[in-house]
């Protein structure tokens, strides 16, 4: 154990700050995008409508593997090279904002329409509707799924490793591909990622109370 | 499996509607293939590999090496542990990969695999059966000791390098080949010459290969990032996202016979990797294998199968084969 | 009607003509970006026939379809396994003795925040070195299952708690055993609520089955890998592949979306909590 931490307590910890990088960005990346695309889906623009709904139904659906393969080795061929964090990250952004359109979508959604008739009818006007009646309840129903996406983020940061970028799933898979050391660093990274997810869900749960409605 | 099968699709069935399109998909596949994707090999006909550009060997040399493949005496054979239950089982099964440039690629067209490995693990098994019937086992860089071990493949031909460390576990025979490194760069580089010019450049190469160890002794300053297979490190170098890609000098080669985009430099470097016949550890195997890998040498086939192979991108005379057992 | 609808008034004059005007500038915009995007993959020899011809070659997409065999193979067994111990767990959790309750909780709250690549390495490379070495199909199926266990047991106790509580309290009165309401009561209508979730976690359990990869098993990114290797057309393998992936799943997905406008509104909460569990 002493051995371990000492010969390769730099590599998973470079690996844990990796995955903590890209999943943050890769976080407020999808909150930007899915918002935008939840916009498009419900703007009263058809082609637009129709490009969201293609956008969801494309993203929800594909394997992340195979868009961080065609992102890293694709777009270079139009024209445009990133690094391969960039890449990792915008592949998952892309992923990422169409679960995150659908839970704004559902969150929204999820307060009754007569509430918005009624907040008209007493002559509030387009964003006095927003801002008093509809975001506030939307938010909270959304805090949940959005925790949930966060956590998706997170765990599907470790495919970065299929483009080669060092996340702490790969750092760990290298570190036992050069030493048989068991199940020890496989644990710790797992510990990592059980401790992330819980702070997250943790957090999400406390702005939840906060935002509770005294009935 | 099958009958795991028939339980799930007993499960989709009650399941209603989903048999309607994702049952009927699935069966369909299912009723194709079996377990493992290996098509039914329409026989001679590796022209059909030719439309894709895809092998750069000679597939028609490599059938005949094995048809002119020995076969040994039975009394050879039953003096075996080992040769006999081969013989008994009627097939060789071997640990390897089908995604080895050159060593072991499977063409997808005809599921035939071919290449060096294979060529010489269909022989050993022609050798002992009578018939080049193998029956390939995948195979990790990781894996390969442990399947050795607890009797899962009866041999391992997959670009294994013998390492001290490795042989604590398993037996090795031969080596039956050696190789060393070399760099690949775009065909318009000027800038990397040498192994020294790879200082500060960033430069690719396979991950779990030898090339990573490598690459750390001989250019230490070298950017390195590993990719997990031949074609994203191939589209890394035609891109511009590495400056250079080292990796076995065989690997390379086919890369710059497929690609005009791309070419090699310099001279092969590093310690020459030798390439051993993995064997389980103890059992009589291992004299068998050497006497076998001894015949192959004498009898010509070795160098026919190099020339069928490897020799198609090399273009020069077969290198003599390694010393057995150095 | 939904709640976003009913933001806005019905487009007087103005606004339809402003709406014309910006649907087709919004389609130029889209046409202009489709043209450029083919455009440049044009000039980088990526359209050329001769990389893609492969794919209507019989041979070719024989190999490709007994990769998507092994896919479904591996995506139904790891179901088989997965809903039953789904089942458990979210019982478990559900459960009065503390232990089990515990057991269970931890259980899934493990195998929902590790990520299926690091369960799939152990499998691979951690577990072999104490002799627990199986066939790679069931280092892909293994891992799978017990993760997606822990999606499936979160989306069977959402099921079990969305039942109005007076359904079990009328099963006590009447002098059923907890045990006897579960099974008779509860469980018939919870599982039937359920079922459009599970169908959605079809596509999750597909997605996952892409780490074949990872064990040499060879599903379709497997075999689609092996291709590249043949062939060397990287960006074309990987998108026709995607497209396979997304035909399938778009198809599962509104199979999904079917069952459950069937049911009621409480089958698409449910639905929208598996459709989050679906990442990656």
């Amino acid at each position: 154990m002493d051995q371990l931490l000492t010969t390769y307590l730099d590599e998973l910890l470079a690996g844990l700050w990796v995955t903590a990088r890209l999943t943050a960005v890769a976080f407020f990346g999808s909150l930007v995008v899915g918002t935008a695309v939840a916009a498009c889906r419900v703007s009263p623009i058809v082609p637009l409508r129709a490009v969201g709904r293609l956008y969801v139904d494309l993203f929800v659906n594909i394997p992340l593997i195979s868009l961080l393969v065609v992102v890293t080795f694709g777009l270079p061929d139009i024209g445009i090279t990133f690094d391969l964090f960039s890449c990792a990250a915008i592949s998952m952004i892309l992923l990422g904002g169409a679960f995150t359109c659908e839970a704004i979508r559902t969150g929204v959604n999820a307060v009754s329409v007569g509430q918005v008739e009624a907040a008209r009818s007493i002559g509030l006007d387009f964003f006095g509707v927003l801002r008093f009646v509809l975001f506030p309840q939307a938010f909270r129903s959304v805090i949940q799924p959005i925790v949930n996406v966060f956590i998706g983020i997170l765990l599907s940061s470790s495919l970065a490793g299929v483009i080669g970028v060092k996340d702490l799933t790969l750092q760990v898979s290298e570190i036992n591909n050069e030493a048989a050391l068991g199940l020890t660093t496989y644990l710790l990274a797992a510990v990592a990622y059980v401790v992330i997810s819980l702070l997250a869900g943790g957090l999400g749960a406390r702005l939840e109370e906060r935002l509770r409605v005294q009935r | 499996m099958s009958e795991l099968e028939r339980f799930s699709s007993r499960l989709l069935t009650r399941r209603g509607a989903i048999v309607l399109g994702l049952g009927a998909f699935g069966a369909g596949a299912l009723a194709g293939c079996g377990g493992t994707p290996t098509l039914p090999a329409p026989s001679g006909s590796a022209s059909a590999s030719g439309a894709a550009g895809g092998s750069v060997m000679d597939l028609a040399a490599f059938d005949a090496v094995l048809a002119k493949g020995a076969v040994a005496a039975d009394s050879v054979v039953q003096a075996s542990e080992w040769a006999k239950a081969i013989k008994a089982k009627g097939q060789l099964v071997r640990g390897g990969t089908d995604t080895s440039t050159l060593f072991s690629l499977r063409d997808p067209a005809t599921g035939k695999v071919a290449g060096f490995d294979a060529g010489l693990s269909q022989l050993l098994a022609k050798y002992i059966i009578g018939e080049p019937r193998e029956n390939l086992s995948q195979v990790t860089v990781d894996t390969r000791e442990t399947l050795l071990q607890n009797n899962s493949v009866d041999v391992i031909f997959a670009t294994y390098s013998i390492t001290p460390k490795r042989a604590e576990k398993v037996d090795f025979g031969g080596p039956y080949y050696e190789s060393k490194s070399a760099i690949l760069v775009k065909a318009d580089n000027t800038s990397i010459k040498s192994v020294a010019d790879l200082a500060g450049k960033t430069v690719a190469t396979q991950s779990a290969s030898t090339g990573v160890t490598l690459l750390k002794e001989v250019a230490p300053e070298a950017n390195v990032q590993t990719f997990d297979d031949n074609p994203k490190c191939l589209a890394a170098v035609q891109q511009g996202r590495v400056e250079a890609y080292v990796i076995d000098q065989s690997i390379l080669l086919s890369n710059a016979a497929k690609n005009k985009d791309v070419k090699i430099v310099g001279d092969t470097f590093g310690n020459s990797d030798k390439y051993g016949i993995g064997l389980h550890k103890g059992s009589d195997a291992l004299a068998f294998v050497n006497a076998w890998l001894k015949t192959a040498e004498d009898d010509g086939s070795w160098d026919a199968l190099w020339k069928a192979t490897v020799g198609q991108v090399l273009k020069t005379d077969p290198p003599k084969p390694p010393a057995i057992g150095a | 009607m939904s709640t976003v609808d009913s933001l806005f008034d019905a487009a007087g004059p103005r606004a339809r003509r402003r709406i014309r005007i910006l649907t087709v500038l919004s389609l130029l915009g889209i046409a202009g970006l489709a043209a450029v995007v083919l455009l440049r993959f044009g000039q980088a020899g990526q359209l050329a026939a001769d990389r893609w011809v492969e794919f209507t070659q019989g041979p070719y997409l024989i190999f490709l379809l007994a990769g998507l065999g092994n896919t479904v193979t591996a995506a139904a067994a790891s179901a088989v396994f997965a809903l039953p111990l789904g089942l458990v767990l979210a019982l478990g959790r559900l459960s009065v003795r503390t232990p089990l309750r515990r057991l269970a909780t931890g259980w899934i709250e493990f195998f929902r925040s590790v990520p299926l690549l690091l369960v799939v390495y152990i499998f691979v490379s951690g577990l072999p070195q104490y002799g627990i070495n199986p066939d790679i199909f069931w280092k892909l199926v293994i891992p799978i299952t017990l993760c997606s266990s822990a999606v499936m047991a979160e989306i069977f106790r959402a099921g079990i708690k969305a039942l109005p509580a007076g359904q079990s309290e009328a099963g006590l009165s009447v002098g059923l055993s907890r045990g006897q309401v579960m099974r008779s009561v509860v469980l018939p209508q919870a599982v039937r609520i359920v079922v459009p979730s599970m169908v959605a976690q079809l596509v999750v359990l597909l997605k996952d089955t892409t780490l074949g990869y990872a064990v040499s098993y060879p599903e379709l990114m497997k075999t689609s890998n092996n291709l590249t290797a043949y062939t060397n057309h990287l960006i074309q393998t990987y998108l026709i592949i995607a497209a396979v992936y997304v035909v399938t799943n778009v198809f599962i997905s509104h199979l999904a979306r079917y069952l459950e406008r069937r049911m009621s509104g409480r089958a698409a909460r449910i639905g929208q909590e598996a459709l989050e569990a679906g990442f990656g």
